[in-house]
């Protein structure tokens, strides 16, 4: 006869309505409540297959890039779009500006997660990073057996660095050849021309870099303090490496290493040598004209040039070898990077892409030159007359005919998986070498920081 | 009868210590109800915080014990090989010994500051309180990345500070701050404590207007000084806020990871890197070691955990 009553109602009608409102209340809450986590949940199982283009299904006509260097690396890219979409009108690349730490970081992740759907069809990477992402993550990358590229079109050394047991991963790209700018104005205050710095020995260039600050005031060479990045050009030099053949550690007990930390440490205590503390200040002391000249990869360029004001102050040359030291040379590099297909890729047109432009067209190296200051590795790039060119920056030098030649004597290096463990030891070793340790102490220490990280 | 009636006061006597003020089962369905729409609301967000915190911890825990380049991840011989491994790793044992120099160092000093400002600004008679309280707290809002750069810019052997001290004649020659040891960990003191005493002096700030100023008043009839006062009176009555802003430093400190990656990049030769610094170094920098990595973050957890305790332990009189 009582009709059922929720629990608690009262009876008089309001207290009806006012359980009715709360049931339905409490109904739509719920509803709403279970909606959304539907709507959450679904949403995140639909995250692993937004790769983009070139997703694994041949669409024939679009790439995705990831690179860094919107005036160097990317406006590469778009020139080589334009000159293959003279053959492909359909073709189209999507360039994805990405910094190099980002896309190493992305890389690890994207591989340690294995959501390889999120990979581009193609991505730059640093050459010194190539062995140790290749040999912990092959799944990331497709290798170039099936692909028309040339290599012997390419220094055998830089090549080096993005194979692994004996397969292609790379196409090199950046040329990071080593070379020796110096300040012509400096250098003819102090009496010397850029022929006295040509093919000369380490110990002559220190000799004449004291004279150059006593008679000028100005230190020949700067960098960032705690970077090993000349103590490594001064090693590759002499085709010596951090690690042997077999992928061991030779921090200590190199001879060509230890050399190099004491030419270092000693330029800086003659004050010939100006350690800064950021990239920022060094190239401050470049633009700003506190020193007379810097070694780095030909990538500095683009750095020097951007003081228009310093212009025809500048000559080049290459560097000075190391004394005593066998297999020491003129010639040497730091940095670089290559193209790397990713294994999710459009293989077939990616690496057509690469073949008929970063591996197969002078006009596109003639076309980057002029408007990026791009040098690349391939070999036949050099005999084309942009290379030629005097450049009026640098004393009407061709400068860039140079470098090219340069790459040619360029010895390799072992890189191996454990390169940033062993360059970073390197480092931390210096800051104490300069600051009063024994150079001998701090490689052994620095070896055995390398033998644990490799545990 | 007498039975009956004990057997009642028994049920009810039951029913009442089982669920409290219910009495009869109508009631407590509709509380069952109430309780089920509270959980139907909470549910979500407790799942999703499972999902998102609860389960990559357990999962990073059982990572720990891995070991392995990259994803070739197999469980470590013997299974606590990670942990054994730091214990060997000299870079890690430095890291963690300048982590606890920042904690010992930076702390105590931010917090007696935040607490000194905190009783200037709480002064009545002070003017334009509200500008100086947005001055001092405006740092805390800044991002952590934007002021580490602008911090090591500042200090560097070109930067400001050095051009301000060699105008002032306070030095000579620039100071390499950033290129040695002790003055690199200096910078990110000096950079915590801007950064960081703000928030901690609006926290006491509150505390202290929460304070009844009827027994500073009293403790002022009975003659104690404004320094006796303040220390039996005052602290006393803050005391939940003063634990609670040590353990929020120590947890931040003991994490620390921005100011050590932008400002001095660890430092000249990792001297002044930070425990999760070299946490994030391990992974993604060098090759990849993410068992070594997730047992490296656990023994923060532990040190964080280890801390927090003993600060609940030595501060927190409640019972």
């Amino acid at each position: 006869m009582w009709s059922f009553r929720s629990p608690g109602a009262t009876t008089t009608r309001r207290g009806v309505t006012q359980v009715k409102r709360f049931r339905k209340g409490a109904v739509i809450a719920a509803t709403a409540v279970v909606a959304f986590t539907l709507a959450a949940c679904s949403d995140s199982s639909d995250d692993a297959t937004n790769g983009g283009n070139g997703n694994g299904e041949p669409q024939g006509n679009e790439l995705t890039v990831w690179a860094w260097d919107p005036a160097f690396n990317i406006a590469a890219l778009q020139e080589a779009e334009k000159i293959y979409q003279q053959d492909h009108p359909d073709f189209k690349l999507d360039i994805v500006e990405t910094p190099w730490d980002d896309l190493q970081t992305k890389l690890t992740t994207i591989a340690q997660s294995q959501t390889y759907d999120e990979l581009p069809d193609i991505f730059l990477m640093q050459n010194n990073a190539f062995q140790k992402n290749v040999i912990n993550y092959p799944d990331l990358f497709s290798d170039f057996s099936g692909s028309d590229v040339d290599y012997s079109e390419f220094p055998a050394g830089v090549v080096a660095y993005s194979t692994v047991d004996g397969a292609n991963f790379g196409v090199p790209f950046d040329n990071g050849t080593a070379i020796n700018a110096l300040r012509t104005d400096v250098l003819e205050q102090a009496g010397y021309t850029v022929d006295d710095f040509t093919d000369i020995s380490w110990s002559d260039y220190q000799t004449k870099a004291k004279d150059i600050l006593a008679k000028t005031g100005q230190p020949l060479l700067s960098g960032q303090a705690g970077s090993s990045d000349m103590v490594m050009m001064m090693l590759q030099s002499a085709g010596a490496s951090l690690f042997d053949a077999d992928g061991n550690p030779t921090i200590a007990n190199n001879d060509a290493l230890t050399e190099s930390a004491e030419i270092y440490t000693q330029m800086v205590k003659d004050g010939t040598f100006l350690e800064v503390n950021s990239w920022d200040e060094y190239i401050g002391t470049l633009v700003n004209g506190n020193v007379g000249g810097t070694i780095n990869g030909v990538w500095i360029v683009g750095s020097i040039q951007s003081a228009e004001d310093q212009s025809g102050k500048w000559g080049m040359t290459n560097l000075p070898k190391l004394d005593g030291v066998s297999g020491a040379t003129n010639y040497s590099a730091n940095g670089g990077s290559s193209w790397a297909v990713s294994s999710t890729a459009d293989v077939a047109l990616a690496q057509d892409f690469l073949n008929s432009t970063f591996a197969g067209s002078t006009e596109f190296y003639d076309a980057i030159l002029p408007s990026t200051g791009a040098l690349a590795n391939w070999l036949p790039a050099g005999d084309s007359d942009v290379y030629a060119q005097p450049q009026e920056f640098w004393g009407g030098d061709a400068i860039f005919q140079k470098v090219v030649g340069f790459a040619a004597n360029v010895p390799s290096n072992n890189t191996g998986v454990y390169y940033y463990e062993a360059r970073d030891a390197v480092s931390a070793a210096l800051t104490e070498i300069v600051n009063g340790a024994d150079a001998a102490e701090a490689f052994q220490k620095a070896q055995e920081t390398v033998e644990f990280a490799m545990q | 009868m007498s039975q009956v009636t004990t057997d009642l006061v028994a049920e009810s006597n039951q029913a009442e210590t089982a669920s409290g003020r219910e009495r009869r089962p109508k009631i407590s369905a509709m509380a069952r109800r109430r309780s089920l729409t509270g959980w139907a609301f909470i549910a979500p967000a407790a799942i999703l915080i499972f999902v998102m915190n609860f389960w990559p911890m357990i999962q990073a825990f059982i990572l720990s014990f891995k070991t392995g380049r990259g994803n070739k991840l197999s469980l470590a011989d013997p299974i606590w090989f990670n942990y054994a491994r730091l214990l060997h790793d000299d870079i890690f044992k430095q890291t963690l010994l300048t982590t606890l120099l920042y904690l010992v160092v930076q702390v105590p000093i931010m917090l007696g500051l935040a607490m000194v400002l905190a009783n200037i600004l709480n002064s009545p008679t002070l003017r334009f309180r509200g500008v100086w309280r947005t001055a001092i707290f405006l740092p805390v809002a800044t991002s952590l990345v934007s002021y580490a750069i602008v911090f090591r810019t500042m200090f560097g052997t070109d930067g400001f500070v050095n051009d301000l001290l060699t105008k002032l004649h306070i030095i000579d020659d620039p100071v390499n701050w950033l290129g040695q040891t002790n003055t690199a960990r200096l910078v990110i003191v000096l950079g915590l404590l801007w950064r960081w005493t703000g928030f901690n002096m609006i926290l006491f700030l509150a505390a202290l207007q929460n304070i009844a100023p009827g027994t500073q008043e009293a403790a002022k009839l009975d003659g104690a000084g404004p320094i006796r006062t303040f220390w039996s009176v005052t602290m006393p009555q803050m005391r939940p806020i003063i634990l609670l802003t040590v353990i929020i430093s120590t947890n931040g400190t003991i994490q620390l990871f921005d100011e050590s990656y932008n400002l001095t990049g660890g430092g000249p030769a990792y001297t002044s890197m930070t425990m999760s610094h070299y946490l994030y170094e391990v992974s993604f920098h060098r090759n990849p070691n993410f068992g070594y990595g997730a047992a490296m973050s656990y023994v923060i957890l532990l040190l964080v955990a280890i801390f927090a305790a003993i600060q609940v332990r030595l501060g927190d009189k409640r019972d």
